[in-house]
């Protein structure tokens, strides 16, 4: 493990910003270990990325914009990665902790035989090795694991866990083989449906609503509001997904997603342990519920007891006053 | 239809965790395990595709463990499977991510299946790379988060979710599959099914019987865990009753003015 080589992770050329935030941390590690840092761009709009990818401290961009990467299932990337770990040669791997990521990085961890940490949110070089801390069930512990020394080694990264830094002097961009394979699984259909503007894992303010909420109309009428107002993105408790007030890819928590934004707001959620180890780490929690014994108290900056239907509104207008949008 | 779950123990997600600082490892004597959480939708999947098929269907379940933790298995059977393989080895203990998927992948080699339906996460390391893992070893198409599953002429119509919404994909069998949480409630054991559960075949095996060519265990690992510790404490928060909207309101707003936040 000498060189860094980080999956550029995108959507139809749409970046997830996690993608940058690997690219500079791929730079740090890269000059400690005291070689290249590259990125693997790849299907329709890798191109455009590999551009945007220039204004990132990175060695080398390698691209292809293979149909097939978006006519199937993973298996094209997984082959292409493969091709570009051995074009670069022993490295560390990066890849977003994300639904596709963990799946390509379990099956890149066998096709190279490398060693994977997993969910990472820090990454340091001791003594040659490479040390990554990751949070366990679900951040109640925290694990400093070594990858052994070997060719190749996968670390799946937490999206927001590091910055993304521009710099550099634009990285060469070369084109990888055409992969000659056929592949099995084949992708018919490709649905967006009730997408947020913003990945709920990527966003930097998080305002999530519970069962205190009573029903659909507030996640609209109530929260998107706040969650706009701040940057952010708009999540749910359980109680609240499993209700079809939302759908399920809102829902923080043990079987939901885990979110760490900078800023926390929890709109009558009351804060099971099932939901606290979604969203314990964010930076600043603030609570609003009508129970000042409710077990968020336990886990947050600040909790305010009130009506959320009246808190909610005047928060959200004296935000957008101080951004200077109503008067 | 042959299908193959496969499932895992972990300790209850509500207990207090503690770390014995010998081994650097979770304490899991005198915690109370359950059925991984991502498991139970696995098998309640594997149950309704067995249903839906009929005939001479099964469900297999396998569980990989140091201990031979049999609970697992019986309340898998409760639940409705028809019998059981234990890999059960003192030699598993300290496997990682690397040395796990590789001892389960050599022990499922030897069973026959259509369909091998493996849980998204698991509750208790959360690395979500076993799948892919196993897909791979065994050379299988790999479908993950499927929320709707439909047999069709020597392959599967699966719908899976994504991140920002889903996508229906085609694949021949035997494939392996993921499922989201979405593909409905696991369903509880009726008493029938527990009593049952007791006279269900679980098959033992132990590494000896894969004749494995590489380490697995500590030894087969191709990482080390150093340290295994609770993160620092939050500072404790402050509670502010809001006599009206406007009071909460501006209690926040000097709040995260105070923290930069706006």
């Amino acid at each position: 493990m000498k060189n860094v080589l980080v999956f550029a992770e995108h959507r139809q050329g749409k970046t997830r910003k996690v993608t940058f935030e690997l690219a500079s941390e791929a730079r740090r590690i890269a000059d400690e270990l005291g070689g290249k840092a590259c990125a693997v761009v790849l299907g329709n709009g890798a191109g455009q990325l590999a551009q945007e990818l220039q204004a990132y401290p990175l060695d080398a961009v390698y691209v292809n914009e293979d149909p097939a990467v978006d006519e199937y299932l993973l298996d094209p990337i997984v082959d292409y990665l493969e091709s570009a770990a051995k074009t670069v040669g022993p490295s560390l791997i990066l890849i977003p902790n994300t639904l596709s990521g963990r799946d390509v990085a379990g099956r890149l961890m066998v096709r190279l035989g490398a060693g994977i940490v997993a969910d990472v949110v820090e990454v340091s070089v001791e003594a040659g090795a490479v040390v990554c801390v990751s949070p366990k069930l679900g951040g109640a512990l925290v694990t400093h694991c070594a990858l052994q020394p070997a060719v190749y080694g996968i670390v799946t990264i937490r999206p927001s866990a590091f910055g993304a830094a521009r710099g550099g002097a634009g990285a060469s961009v070369a084109t990888l083989e055409k992969s000659s394979k056929s592949y099995a699984a084949a992708i018919e259909q490709d649905v967006e449906e009730g997408a947020t503007e913003m990945a709920l894992e990527e966003a930097p303010a998080v305002v999530a609503g519970g069962r205190g909420l009573g029903g659909p109309e507030p996640f609209d009428t109530l929260l998107k509001p706040l969650a706009t107002a701040l940057g952010g993105a708009v999540g749910a408790s359980r109680a609240a997904a499993d209700a079809g007030w939302v759908p399920y890819n809102l829902q923080i928590g043990q079987t939901g997603k885990t979110v760490t934004p900078k800023l926390y707001i929890a709109v009558g959620i009351s804060g099971a342990i099932q939901h606290k180890v979604g969203m314990r780490a964010s930076g600043t929690i603030v609570a609003i519920n009508k129970d000042a014994a409710a077990p968020i108290a336990e886990f947050s900056d600040l909790l305010v007891v009130g009506d959320a239907f009246r808190i909610v509104p005047e928060l959200t207008n004296l935000i957008e006053k101080a951004k200077g949008n109503v008067s | 239809m042959k299908i193959v779950v496969t499932v895992k123990l972990v300790p209850d997600p509500n207990a207090e965790k503690r770390i014995d600082a010998q081994t650097k490892r979770l304490v899991r004597s005198g915690v109370e395990t359950v059925l991984n959480p991502y498991d139970e939708y696995a098998l309640e999947a594997a149950l309704q595709l067995k249903e839906r098929a009929g005939g001479d269907s099964r469900v297999t379940v396998f569980s990989m463990s140091p201990e031979p933790l049999r609970e697992t298995l019986r309340k898998a059977l409760a639940m409705g499977a028809d019998d059981a393989v234990l890999l059960a080895d003192s030699g598993l203990e300290g496997s990682d991510v690397w040395a796990t998927a590789y001892a389960i992948a050599a022990a499922l080699r030897k069973l026959e299946f259509d369909l091998l339906i493996v849980g998204g996460l698991t509750d208790d390391s959360s690395t979500g790379a076993v799948p892919g893992a196993l897909a791979e070893h065994l050379g299988l198409p790999c479908v993950t988060n499927a929320r709707k599953i439909e047999i069709t002429d020597g392959g599967l119509q699966v719908e899976r979710e994504t991140d920002v919404g889903y996508q229906t994909v085609r694949a021949p069998r035997p494939a392996l599959l993921t499922t989201a949480l979405t593909f409905g409630e696991p369903r509880y054991a009726s008493l029938k099914g527990i009593m049952g559960a007791k006279k269900k075949t679980i098959a033992a095996t132990t590494l000896g019987d894969l004749a494995l060519e590489l380490p697995v265990g500590t030894a087969g690992s191709k990482t080390e865990l150093r340290s295994f510790a609770p993160p620092p404490p939050r500072s404790q928060g402050r509670t502010v009753e809001a006599a009206d909207g406007a009071a909460g309101a501006h209690a926040i707003f000097a709040f995260l003015q105070e923290k930069k936040l706006v």
